[in-house]
């Protein structure tokens, strides 16, 4: 399948940051088009960089990135035809109502306005936004105003969507509702690009998924993939009382409230179930979630900077 | 992008950001119309009304550099509290019809006071075809040179306060201290000499002297008045071009 988006060793070095300090660092991804594509990662790992970077809002400072064949350093007219972007932390024109942010988008963007009627009509249905229509924004909620900016971008004619935590602020049901609008869009061969804070979100909707961590790239591909890297791809909890020197030889081990939690590998946790169930205890089992790959990941990431701090600054006082 | 579409756009901007505020709140024209009046005001009560005439054809020059002001501050809170410009930037909308639509938008709230003006000049002072030509023409190029400073130096604010700091200086240096409400004679030698800097002088000398008003305006100056003005608004769309941040560094 052909790449929408081609990242090739993307960096970048904010104009005041300090020296050495990389937002991306070497970031090479492969984007496949007419899918959902998840970047994951804590604050400020750099995903929102890497998004301002592809939709041309913010210019690199090593590498480049191909969006639909275009070179975001020579061709960014190409690129801007094709593409919409909902920022993080974007919000609509308060002074207009739900329908008007959404038809004056699209007619911004050059659509006609009997398209940009019917397209408006379409996603207020289908977001059920239709009641706020005439409501101006300054009168609604956070929830309803970020909807409206994510119906906005999925009315567009674009053939990629950037969403940065679109559905930040959204009920659950809300949440749902913009789902199945971004999976309709990835039905139509569109190309969504999504971050997100909610892992159950990423894991839903992606068909690969990249963990950047310190503007690295850490983990990427589906999510059946990302399991199959980490070291321990099963949990096991246990309710009720086991020793849990039996359990540090078979992998993590942490306590949890009226039991324990063991991530392990698959015939690892088959093996301590058993032994579970023979001493008359609760288990559940299965495999790893999203949450704890990045729990995994990130958590070894962080160990391994703070190691490697500690080690600089021993070699520092050494040579002092 | 092809130019029907950019029209639409222009046209879709000067909706979005002029006529629908203005049809939901009314009061945004009063605001507009405040400050040149009360200029006029205040000039006419100083100069017990000799300065009338000036008041009037400044104000309307002033009405132009308001609409820059404005326009800073809305592009800067745009930019940076919603991001409606990373929305802009991320489509196929380009830098020139967003300025355009933007600025024509705010030219929409000033368009009151504008007529206030040009009735107070038809009712008081001399129109004829050249003056309202030479009018005219200058609060295009002011309006202009005021819209692409306002667009480079919204590109770089990092937060609206600091058009707040800005906005009056500018109008100060702009606006106040030249002659636009009263002639270049009435001023010290030494600030005859520094409002040489500012281009609204020359904006104000073109009115005035198509007007009738202050010293005569001979060929030569009108062509020098003509040759500052048009230039300082190149200088400034130049500078538009290759300074303002479109997309970030």
């Amino acid at each position: 399948m052909p790449s929408a988006i081609s990242s090739v060793h993307l960096g970048k070095t904010y104009p005041k940051a300090r020296p050495g300090k990389f937002a991306l660092d070497d970031l090479s991804l492969e984007i496949p088009t007419g899918r959902v594509y998840g970047l994951i990662g804590r604050n400020g790992a750099g995903k929102t960089t890497f998004v301002r970077i592809a939709a041309t809002q913010l210019a690199a400072t090593l590498g480049t990135v191909y969006v639909l064949g275009h070179d975001i350093r020579t061709e960014e007219r190409a690129i801007r035809t094709r593409i919409a972007c909902v920022p993080q932390e974007s919000r609509p024109l308060y002074f207009l109502n739900v329908e008007e942010v959404i038809y004056l988008y699209l007619k911004l963007r050059g659509l006609d306005p009997q398209d940009s009627r019917r397209r408006t009509n379409d996603v207020l249905s289908e977001l059920s936004l239709t009641s706020y229509r005439r409501v101006l924004v300054s009168r609604l909620s956070g929830g309803i105003r970020r909807r409206t900016m994510c119906a906005m971008v999925l009315a567009s004619d674009a053939d990629v969507l950037f969403l940065d935590e679109p559905t930040t602020g959204l009920d659950p049901i809300a949440r749902r509702e913009v789902w199945q609008a971004i999976r309709r869009a990835s039905r139509e061969n569109r190309t969504i690009v999504l971050t997100t804070h909610y892992l159950d979100e990423a894991e839903a909707l992606s068909s690969r998924l990249a963990l950047i961590e310190s503007g690295r790239l850490k983990l990427e591909g589906t999510p059946e993939d990302l399991r199959a890297r980490v070291r321990y791809p099963y949990r096991v909890t246990i309710q009720g009382s086991f020793p849990r020197e039996e359990l540090d030889s078979y992998g993590k081990v942490s306590e949890i409230e009226g039991g324990m939690l063991l991530f392990t590998r698959e015939q690892e946790a088959h093996e301590v179930a058993r032994r579970a169930l023979e001493r008359g205890l609760r288990i559940s089992m299965g495999p790893v979630s999203l949450e704890d790959i990045f729990l995994d990941v990130v958590g070894r990431s962080i160990e391994e900077d703070s190691e490697s701090s500690e080690k600089d600054e021993a070699t520092e006082e050494a040579s002092a | 992008m092809s130019e029907r579409n950019r029209l639409r756009s222009v046209l879709t901007l000067v909706q979005l950001n002029g006529i629908i505020p203005i049809r939901t709140t009314p009061l945004y024209i009063l605001n507009t119309i405040a400050s040149p009046l009360s200029f006029l005001f205040f000039i006419f009560i100083v100069s017990r009304g000799s300065y009338l005439d000036y008041g009037i054809t400044g104000g309307m020059v002033l009405t132009m550099m308001t609409v820059g002001t404005s326009l800073q501050s809305d592009l800067t809170h745009y930019r940076h509290d919603l991001k409606f410009q990373d929305v802009v930037v991320a489509s196929p909308v380009e830098a020139p019809t967003y300025v355009t639509g933007m600025a024509l938008s705010e030219l929409v709230y000033s368009l009151p006071a504008l007529a206030v003006f040009v009735a107070l000049f038809v009712a008081l002072g001399h129109p004829t075809v050249v003056n309202l030509a030479v009018i005219s023409g200058v609060c295009v190029l002011v309006w202009a040179f005021a819209s692409a400073l306002a667009f480079t130096l919204a590109t770089y604010f990092q937060d609206v306060r600091e058009t707040f700091l800005f906005s009056p200086m500018i109008s100060l240096v702009l606006t106040v201290l030249p002659p636009v409400y009263y002639p270049l004679s009435a001023l010290p030698a030494w600030a005859q000499t520094a409002a040489l800097i500012s281009p609204t002088t020359y904006a104000a000398e073109l009115v005035q002297g198509s007007c009738g008003l202050g010293a005569p305006l001979t060929l030569s100056s009108a062509a020098v008045d003509w040759g500052v003005l048009i230039a300082f608004t190149a200088a400034l769309f130049l500078l538009a071009a290759v300074k303002a941040r479109w997309k970030e560094p």
